[in-house]
């Protein structure tokens, strides 16, 4: 395996802003479905900002943490897809294939962070916003299931790229759409293969966690838990 | 003679051949040659300015080639043409960072959105009613010219308004060289966040009617009065990218964060420390801090010099603003106001901000003041890790507010240029009701909102994307630079860009405006950057900075309605995700989840989670919000972050004629604010108004969120 694509999501940078999330539907043609649908729990994020309260009013706080797929070494929706539809591909990625899908959603059922999104319509984008769809990314049509892809269209162009140039990729050069919107730079994308890589060593950082570890799905993404200010003196 | 070459060569031939054929209208033509730099399938990247907010975020278009269905001369064809993909910030950029907000991206859907105005059109049924006939450009400049003419010829040029944006930059210089020359006063300029309050701080305080720029990146403790800064404030982009590196990743460690507001802002909820404070009393505070320093030979209070000079009792240590005195106002405990201050004085570089709310009270101007003063105090102007003021190429020109439509001798002729203060107006400022009385209306935007279907004509401009754009951004980084860009893609349209449209018209009145005017946006651009158009003497300046003002007292905030019968704080905030309505057209923002409830396709109340349960409101209920000046309805959220004397509402929702996306859903909670000043300005106070609450009924599933409950509860995780 030469690359293993993985990411650190810093909770202390993240300020819960969303510019990933438009991000992601500019890059990937994640279609908008309207109040009716979204009412009914059929928007669709690929990534998301979760949001947590802590306490009450006065003493009350907010956390905020960007939830995506977590591409996950032993991911529970890969076991259950009657169809490899969603499957590890050779980089690690937690691959959709979308001409395979049936719309089972099964996976999504088996999915411990709620990250996959059934087409439940045909998306629609009215005329001219048809235009802005990217081409690189091809659209999913009814009944079936889609997700985060880590930008996997961008992926296999610099792969591409570096190797008609001869040369290898060069960390943090290429970035998914969210990471290459986040204004704070909360989001590192990079090969966990690569130990020098910055992906890698934040994921060393003792700041990491992993979401709902315990699960046992082991998810490539490190979250950097927040900091709490102390008086410079102490360190 | 390689492929490309011969099928381009076959194609010029083919077309030549048509062209005699058929008398050479372009658009009848199938195109087979796409533009030179284009290759079908291999993207390039133009740059661009994100137009959105006074921001002036450098951005970068991915540009492909692409079947665009167009008009020209008003006929529908099918052209290939490079067509924006996707919008991203431009590294190379001083403000931006290659960096870009959630609204910046989304902007490319105005240029995409299904209900752009494509073409010239001209009233037929009564104002307001939305009846529009398409006519053609010729017929629409005519119409233009004529009233304009009619103007001249009865000596009465001061009564043309031109209304528009306030973005500083070489536009609005022009667009107020062009009044100036045909005799109109300066351009009205709206917006409902402005920051003029805090303009006019920075001119008594420091001699600069300009926002801050601030040194997050080397601050080590920031004391922030309700500025919404990683939200929607000032240069978002710019200050959240500062944000992340004085979080993490730069060497001396982490800074800290305090916050002070009635309600948990998206900013608020990423502070280390959230003090909740009563509305109004944010100067307060920053005095009380100010004193604690005085008070304790930490700093000098001669330091502050002429920001300190400005509120009264300064040179005598703040007396009156004693911890016990700043808890008595503003609720915030003595001991923490104590602490607080000896902390921003032991952490230099510190830096205070205020911004937003605190600002929009009746004596938002004093709040503003107390805050400079606390910042001169500190040492922290134009200091690394403090704030300072972007050097701008030229003073900014004067404008006028918008109550120069509202008064009595309004104009006779209007232009609006892109702006809604119809929808952005309390409904006591009666604005629509004052344009309805402005005998011509011309509008230039790309879309009919409320403001534009008063009008008479509309002339739909390009989108930023397909014109001529630039930007002077007066805050955001140390040495930002004028900025200018040309027009990412061919226009879809039969759309022209407005200030193209105001320099033809210039040429063509009865008497040319002389002397004469760059012919185009892109000739000015290029002539001001080399030889210069404009003079200095040409437009007024703004106030001349110097005027020091009289030292200033602290007046509680004055609020409008009686507290007995309007028991709530009511809080509007600018939404993250449609600002101040102006982009609640674009799907991906209504669908974008609120950082703070994750609603999305509605308004929403919010109020205190505990202080719902004693009314008996439950989430999503119905509950209904009156003011003295008129009432909304909607689905309430229950918010733990919200002041229990607090009713906070987004502002975006509740159009009732602005595209398919926004028309119809929510409400506006501006309607039913008061038309109050904050006093020493001229600006609206849009967080001075009480209100009462009342249940009217059960949940009418509008609430839509995306997210689930807002406490993690670990124990349900197992048990979906």
């Amino acid at each position: 395996m030469a690359y293993r694509w993985g990411m650190a999501v810093d909770i202390d940078k993240c300020t819960g802003c969303e510019a990933c999330v438009t991000a992601c539907h500019a890059e990937n043609n994640i279609p908008t479905v309207g109040a009716g649908q979204a009412s009914r729990g059929r928007a669709m994020h690929w990534i998301r900002v979760e949001r947590y309260y802590e306490g009450s009013f006065p003493d009350v706080r907010l956390k905020f943490r960007p939830v995506l797929c977590q591409q996950c070494d032993n991911a529970p929706c890969e076991a259950v897809c009657p169809t490899y539809a969603a499957h590890q591909n050779e980089d690690g990625l937690n691959a959709q294939v979308y001409n395979r899908c049936i719309g089972t959603r099964y996976c999504a059922n088996a999915c411990t962070y709620n990250v996959r999104f059934f087409n439940f319509f045909n998306p629609e984008w009215p005329k001219p916003l048809h235009l802005q769809l990217n081409p690189d990314v091809s659209i999913r049509e009814v009944g079936v299931m889609e997700k985060c892809t880590f930008c996997v269209q961008r992926i296999k162009a610099a792969k591409t790229e570096a190797t008609a140039a001869q040369r290898e990729l060069v960390d943090g050069a290429l970035q998914p759409a969210c990471a290459q919107a986040c204004p704070t730079t909360a989001i590192i994308f990079g090969d966990l293969n690569d130990p020098e890589s910055r992906v890698a060593r934040l994921a060393r950082s003792p700041r990491g966690t992993k979401l709902l570890e315990d699960l046992g799905a082991e998810p490539k993404i490190t979250y950097l838990q927040k900091q709490p200010w102390h008086e410079p003196d102490a360190y | 003679m390689d492929r490309r070459h011969f099928i381009k060569l076959t194609a010029i031939t083919g077309t030549g051949a048509a062209l005699t054929a058929c008398g050479n209208p372009e658009h009848q033509l199938i195109r087979f040659i796409p533009e030179d730099d284009l290759v079908p399938g291999v993207a390039t990247w133009k740059p661009t300015i994100c137009p959105l907010c006074s921001a002036g975020c450098g951005v970068t278009a991915r540009v492909m080639e692409g079947q665009a269905e167009v008009f020209r001369n008003g006929q529908p064809g099918v052209i290939s043409m490079g067509l924006a993909k996707k919008l991203e910030g431009n590294p190379e950029d001083a403000i931006s960072q290659g960096k870009l907000c959630a609204r910046g991206q989304a902007a490319i859907q105005i240029t995409y959105h299904p209900d752009r105005l494509a073409n010239p059109r001209k009233r037929t049924g009564e104002r307001g009613s939305g009846q529009f006939v398409d006519i053609s450009w010729d017929e629409a400049i005519k119409e233009l010219v004529g009233h304009l003419d009619a103007l001249a010829a009865a000596n009465s040029q001061a009564s043309l308004a031109l209304l528009t944006k306030p973005r500083r930059g070489r536009r609005l210089d022009l667009l107020a060289e062009w009044l100036r020359r045909f005799g109109a006063p300066a351009p009205v300029t709206f917006e409902l966040f402005s920051d003029d309050v805090l303009r006019r701080a920075n001119e008594i305080s420091f001699g600069v009617a300009q926002l801050p720029t601030l040194d997050l990146e080397q601050a080590q403790y920031v004391v922030s009065f309700g500025a919404d800064f990683l939200g929607a404030w000032n240069s978002p982009v710019a200050q959240s990218a500062a944000y992340g590196r004085m979080r993490q990743s730069r060497p001396g460690g982490r800074a800290k964060l305090v916050h002070a507001d009635a309600r948990l802002s998206q900013t608020a909820a990423n502070a280390d420390e959230f003090v909740a404070i009563k509305p109004g009393t944010e100067g307060v505070l920053a005095l009380g801090l100010a004193h604690v320093i005085i008070a304790n030979n930490l700093r000098p209070a001669a330091a502050a010099g002429r920001a300190g000079a400005a509120i009264d009792g300064w040179a005598t240590g703040l007396t009156a603003f004693t911890p016990a005195a700043v808890e008595q106002r503003t609720g915030v405990a003595a001991a923490r106001v104590e602490r607080l201050a000896r902390e921003f004085a032991a952490h230099p570089p510190a830096v205070a901000l205020v911004a937003g709310p605190p600002l929009a009270q009746s004596n938002g101007l004093f709040t503003a003041l107390a805050v400079n003063a606390l910042n001169a105090l500190a040492g922290s102007l134009n200091t690394p890790g403090g704030v300072s003021f972007v050097p701008q190429p030229r003073p900014a020109v004067a404008t006028r507010d918008l109550s120069a439509l509202l008064q009595e001798a309004a104009p006779k002729v209007l232009l609006i240029d892109d702006v809604n203060p119809v929808f952005a107006s309390p409904a006591s400022r009666q604005v629509a009701g004052a344009l309805m009385r402005i005998p011509f209306i011309a509008s230039f935007g790309s879309f009919v909102d409320e403001t534009s279907a008063l009008a008479d004509l509309i002339l739909p401009d390009h989108s930023f994307l397909e014109s001529w754009v630039e930007a002077v951004p007066e805050s955001g980084a140390a040495k930002a630079v004028p900025i200018s860009a040309g027009p990412v893609m061919r226009p879809l349209y039969d759309t022209r860009p407005t200030i193209d449209v105001l320099l033809d018209v210039s040429r063509r009145l009865a008497t040319p405006l002389a002397p004469a005017l760059p012919n185009t946006f892109e000739e000015f651009l290029n002539r001001e950057e080399t030889a210069g158009v404009l003079r200095a003497g040409d437009s007024a300046p703004a106030g001349q900075a110097g005027a020091e003002a009289p030292a200033l007292q602290y007046i509680a905030p004055q609020f409008d309605g009686d507290p007995t019968q309007f028991p709530y704080h009511f809080l509007p905030y600018a939404s993250q995700a449609l600002f101040d309505g102006s982009l609640a057209h674009l799907p991906w923002l209504q669908e974008l989840p609120d950082p703070t409830t994750s609603a999305m396709w509605c308004s929403w109340i919010e109020i205190n989670e505990h202080r719902a349960e004693e009314l008996g409101i439950h989430q999503g209920d119905v509950i209904e919000v009156a003011s003295a000046h008129g009432t909304v309805r909607a689905a309430a959220f229950l918010n733990p972050g919200l002041a229990p004397d607090a009713v906070a509402m987004p502002v975006g929702q509740g159009h009732t004629n602005f595209t398919r996306y926004a028309t119809g859903i929510g409400v506006n909670p501006v309607a039913i604010l008061a038309a109050a000043e904050v006093s020493g300005t001229t600006a609206l106070a849009w967080s001075a108004t009480r209100v009462k609450i009342t249940r009217v009924g059960g949940p009418d599933d509008t609430l839509i969120l995306f997210g689930g409950a807002t406490r993690e509860r670990p124990e349900e995780t197992h048990g979906r």
